[in-house]
């Protein structure tokens, strides 16, 4: 099956005065049509950037696209003209931000903006344009559609207008939904009411999902591969399962234990990473969590690891000693 | 909640609107927010309450109502035997000494133009806590215990990270010896990694130092995690209290339950294997809350009484308040 | 996992250590425009500090009708026997050397209008932002009735002519703090009593029509001490008297605040910053509003700081930036302005140099040919305007909190 969508060792850059910030450092993997995916990492881990790269929607400058390849369909994204690039971006891939009171435009009507990219992608006329945007929005689950089409943002609640940015997203029935912290910004009820809708979606429009978050919850129900980033590396990349259950990258281990459970005993303490992730700019040689990683030997802090397959071919983690911590945790 | 000498704070039937206004130079009082609408507990000395709810629900305000930050409208918030709601401005000031708040907004919170030495030691000037040199070490051991390095007293916050930011406002909180500190939100805008420090370091200092807190978030398993008991927000009013393990395994509000099955497990097994109660809707608006039970718009259970009468936070059993007119019969499932 | 509690927290990497105001004196040496800026403000304010004090001009003795609007000679001649790099005018005054001096005149105009508006205008801001989201404590109360009721009692005093009676009031104002009554009517009806007993009654020793005005006015001023006069009433008036200021045309407002001073370099001081006032306090107010929003005014009323200390060591170092930006585009503004009024004549009196005023002078020559009596004035209002607003940019940029990391 070829891959909707495969990166080859994609790194970006941000030049400003203080230097030259890595944020995206040599990542490479592939998403299968129909595949949800997982990218999981704290701020300023090259998550988002690697997704806007992937729109090119990498502000140029001081941003930059170094190096590598993003291949969509068969064809490199990077070495498209803009044109091309424009009709891809909405149509083939679209994109759900995180902050859905900015990503509206307030002086326009919902059913404005939906009708616009209607009209704009599928050459639509505007009652056809008008009945599918009632469709798409009811089908996102907001009440009388038809009605509600006239109403501006400020007139939607949070929840809603993230529907809204979905139906938007979801109007020329892309082959790639990315959702950068789709709801990152809202409440766990309307959370999970988003990642519901999310997944029903998916199942109807069978779309490939990339979903952005600093959340391991959501993602644990919602993806089936997962991409865990740090410092703008790849540092474990496997299935739900075994990102969850045979960890592996001491970076993923530490990140889980510092999560409270809903169902932990009384009294016990979180396990936290010390320190702070490193900076973009000073990047040290070697791996970029031998600072914070309490297994970290020598080799760590001068050759960076590769992301090799550690127990199962899809099980990829890069870490010299996944099999060393894996026999000490044992113990 | 009967009244005993451990209680610290005692806050009964409080009451915050927030007028809203009209006109520019004849303002007249159109409607008002009923941010926090007639709540009443208890905070036990070193315990940690939480107090859990989304956006809107008056959590905060709750919060900065007890430090006396609003004026409240009505009710009255008992402090050591002394009722905070009635106190003039002196006396006011001197029981500031004994309860702090942590901020949600480590970048908002602290001063851009004083250096860190200056934030904290700002309290212990105001209040005449020490002086000089005295000052000066207290500032360098409030560093240390908050996991600081005692040289960063001469720079200034920009220089510091969100979390090193937050160690900073937790050390201004400490300055005082307070009894109580109200966490407001203090790890939501942390990193992951970043938030456990800090809960783990406000547990230590618990510990240490026999604080009583308030944690105020919206994060339903991290306040689990870190309360002694647990209190439950819904448009203003406190729908479910009880103790931490209680409250998780016997849910007696139907609010607390959907709440409590949209917390994201970080474990795909056990997300899969739970029910999913998906509230449908948006919460209604605090500035006109609905009749009755303000939960009965979303709620599956909602039935005629629950439109016309306000149920009331009644002790089911022992330590267990709800407000619900079924919570009995919730119990008994 | 237990391995993670063996490692404690430490030390943390910090960045660099500097300060704010390092950091933004960098990005504004570094900014090119500031530069031109800071080069044109900095020739100006040396060549005319320089001239002022070690180039003596007697600006009354200055004439030779022989040398009459000559233009620029840089070689004496026998027409020209000296130097006149600008040229002359009608007088036959050395161009040059009344621009420099001239310059000395704006700077003061420039100096002084802003130091007014500025003082004025941001205190009032200041405090009517702080007041309008902040209950005042009771003696900020007090100190606000006293002060009102002595400016409303001031009318009576001055009807009846008995001082004593603004001090009255001020009582009145005082004691409104401390009389608890709740009830509306019972408070009014005691109020109005009050005001008619302190302005009648001693109006009535001076005269009895005197007795019938002091006692209306008193029972206006009891009625109104009857309401909540608080910080936000305060902020209010303030604002609301801004914008009505605001609503005059600025150079209209400040030719008829000459037209009633009367004519002179200090009136047009005096006219050029009391129209600027509302601008400082509009920005102010505004700052200060922003300001207020922010989690470290909360934490510092937490921890029980006094209001004094929260405006000065919380509230004005962060609205600084603003205001030093408009400090300097204000300054442009009103050399503008004083040229101006130079210009129509109500500004300096000749024969004091002047820009505005050598080129209200020189203008009607400019038909004749004599175009450097109006070229060299003119350069020198437009560069020194430009300078300003070119510093006052890169000000704007060097200090905007959204580059702070």
């Amino acid at each position: 099956m070829q891959a909707l969508l495969e990166i080859k060792n994609l790194k970006t850059r941000f030049h400003t005065d203080e230097g030259v910030v890595k944020a995206v450092n040599g990542v490479s993997y592939a998403l299968q049509p129909g595949e949800i995916l997982g990218v999981v990492g704290e701020s300023g881990c090259g998550k988002s950037v690697h997704a806007l790269s992937v729109m090119r929607l990498i502000p140029t400058p001081p941003g930059e696209i170094a190096e590598g390849e993003i291949i969509f369909e068969g064809r490199d994204l990077l070495t498209l003209s803009k044109d091309g690039m424009r009709q891809i971006r909405g149509r083939d891939i679209a994109m759900v931000f995180q902050d859905p009171m900015t990503s509206l435009n307030p002086v326009y009507t919902v059913g404005f903006q939906i009708i616009e990219a209607l009209t704009l992608h599928l050459g639509l006329d505007h009652n056809q344009a008008r009945k599918r945007a009632a469709e798409l929005l009811s089908m996102v689950g907001i009440p009388q559609a038809e009605k509600r089409l006239d109403d501006y943002p400020h007139q939607f609640s949070g929840g809603m207008r993230q529907r809204a940015m979905i139906a938007m997203a979801l109007s020329c029935a892309p082959k790639l939904l990315i959702a950068d912290e789709p709801t990152t910004a809202l409440d766990v009820t309307i959370q999970a009411q988003i990642v519901d809708l999310v997944k029903s979606l998916q199942k109807e429009f069978g779309m490939a999902v990339m979903w952005i978050t600093h959340d391991l919850g959501v993602v644990a129900e919602l993806a089936q591969m997962i991409n865990v980033m740090y410092a703008g590396y790849i540092v474990e990349r496997g299935n739900v399962r075994e990102i969850y259950y045979q960890t592996r990258h001491p970076y993923t281990i530490g990140l889980l234990g510092s999560l409270p459970r809903l169902d932990e005993a009384p009294g016990a303490r979180l396990y936290s990473i010390p320190g702070l992730p490193p900076d973009l700019i000073t990047l040290p040689d070697g791996c970029p969590f031998a600072a914070r990683c309490p297994y970290k030997v020598e080799q760590c802090t001068t050759d960076m690891p590769p992301l090799q397959p550690a127990d199962s071919p899809n099980h990829l983690v890069a870490c010299w000693r996944w099999k060393d911590i894996l026999e000490e945790r044992a113990q | 909640m009967s009244h005993n000498d451990r209680v610290l704070v005692e806050v009964r039937n409080l009451k915050k609107y927030f007028p809203i206004q009209r006109g520019i130079i004849l303002q007249r009082q159109v409607g008002s927010v009923k941010a926090v609408d007639d709540v009443s507990f208890n905070i036990i000395k070193g315990e940690t309450l939480g107090l859990v709810g989304e956006t809107g629900c008056g959590k905060t305000t709750v919060g900065r109502t007890i430090l006396r930050l609003y004026e409240p409208t009505s009710g009255s918030i008992i402090f050591d035997g002394v009722d905070l709601a009635s106190l003039e401005d002196k006396e006011l000031r001197r029981m500031r000494r004994r309860m702090q708040m942590i901020f949600q907004d480590p970048y908002a919170s602290l001063n851009p133009r004083m250096t860190v030495g200056s934030i904290i030691a700002s309290p212990l000037e105001v209040h005449h806590f020490a002086s000089g040199k005295k000052k000066r070490e207290r500032v360098q051991e409030l560093l240390q215990m908050v996991g600081l390095n005692p040289e960063f007293v001469n720079r200034y916050p920009h220089e510091f990270s969100g979390g090193q930011r937050q160690r900073i406002g937790i050390a201004r909180a400490l300055a005082l010896n307070p009894d109580l500190i109200i966490c407001d939100e203090p790890i939501s805008s942390l990193d992951v990694s970043i938030q456990a420090q800090i809960v783990n370091l406000l547990e230590e200092l618990q510990e240490q130092l026999g604080l009583t807190y308030l944690f105020i978030a919206h994060d339903l398993s991290m306040v689990r995690h870190i309360s002694d008991r647990m209190a439950v927000m819904y448009l203003g009013k406190i729908v479910e209290l009880a103790d931490r393990d209680e409250i998780y395994l016997q849910p007696l509000h139907p609010y607390t339950q959907a709440l409590m099955s949209a917390v994201p497990l970080p474990d795909p097994d056990a997300s899969k294997r739970r029910e999913r109660i998906i509230l449908e809707g948006d919460i209604p608006s605090p500035a006109n809350p609905p009749p009755g039970c303000n939960f009965h718009t979303r709620c599956r259970y909602a039935e005629e009484i629950c439109i016309s009468e306000d149920p009331e936070f009644r002790e089911i059993k022992a330590g267990h308040f709800v407000a619900c007119h079924f919570a009995e019969r919730f119990q008994i499932q | 996992m237990s391995v993670y509690e063996e490692v404690t927290v430490v030390d943390f990497a910090v960045r660099e250590h500097r300060s704010l105001w390092v950091d933004a004196w960098r990005r504004l040496i570094s900014n090119r425009t500031a530069r031109i800026g800071m080069a044109i403000v900095a020739l100006f304010v040396f060549s005319t500090v320089f001239a002022h004090f070690f180039w003596k001009y007697d600006p009354k003795t200055d004439l030779d009708y022989a040398l009459k609007l000559k233009p620029p000679t840089l070689i004496p001649n026998e027409e020209v026997p000296s130097v006149h790099l600008f040229g002359t005018d009608k007088l036959g005054r050395d161009i040059f050397r009344r621009v420099v001096h001239g310059g000395w005149n704006s700077l003061r105009v420039g100096l002084v209008a802003v130091s007014i508006s500025l003082s004025i205008g941001g205190i009032l801001g200041l405090l009517a932002g702080f007041y309008e989201n902040i209950r005042e404590t009771v003696p900020e109360r007090m100190a606000l009735r006293a002060l009102v009721g002595m400016a409303l009692g001031a009318l009576n005093a001055w009807i009846a002519s008995q001082w004593y009676q603004a001090l009255l009031f001020a009582g009145i104002g005082i004691l409104s703090v401390f009389i608890r009554e709740h009830d509306k009517r019972r408070r009014r009806i005691m109020f109005i009593m009050l005001g008619i007993l302190c302005g009648a009654v001693p109006g009535f020793i001076a005269h009895p029509m005197v007795a019938l005005v002091c006692g209306t006015l008193g029972a206006l001023y009891g009625l109104f001490f009857s309401f909540d006069i608080g910080g936000k009433f305060f902020s209010d008036t303030v604002m609301r008297f801004m914008d009505i200021v605001l609503a005059f045309p600025s150079y209209l407002l400040a030719i008829a605040i000459v037209a009633f001073l009367g004519p002179g370099l200090e009136k047009g001081m005096i006219a050029i910053g009391v129209v600027g006032i509302p601008i400082y306090a509009r920005l102010a107010r505004s700052s200060v509003l922003s300001v207020m929003q922010k989690e470290y005014i909360l934490a510092a009323q937490a921890v029980g700081e006094s209001h004094g200390r929260i405006l000065f060591r919380h509230i004005v170092p962060n609205i600084l930036s603003p205001i030093i930006v408009q400090t300097t585009m204000g300054l442009a503004s009103a050399i503008l302005s004083a040229a101006a009024l130079g210009f129509l004549g109500l500004g300096a009196i000749p024969p004091e140099p002047e820009w505005g005023a050598m080129l209200g002078d020189s203008y009607r020559f400019l038909a004749s040919g004599a175009w450097w009596a109006v070229l060299f004035p003119g350069l020198a209002i437009m560069l020194s305007v430009l300078g300003f607003n070119l510093l006052g940019d890169g000000l704007r940029d060097a200090l905007d909190p959204k580059l702070q990391i």
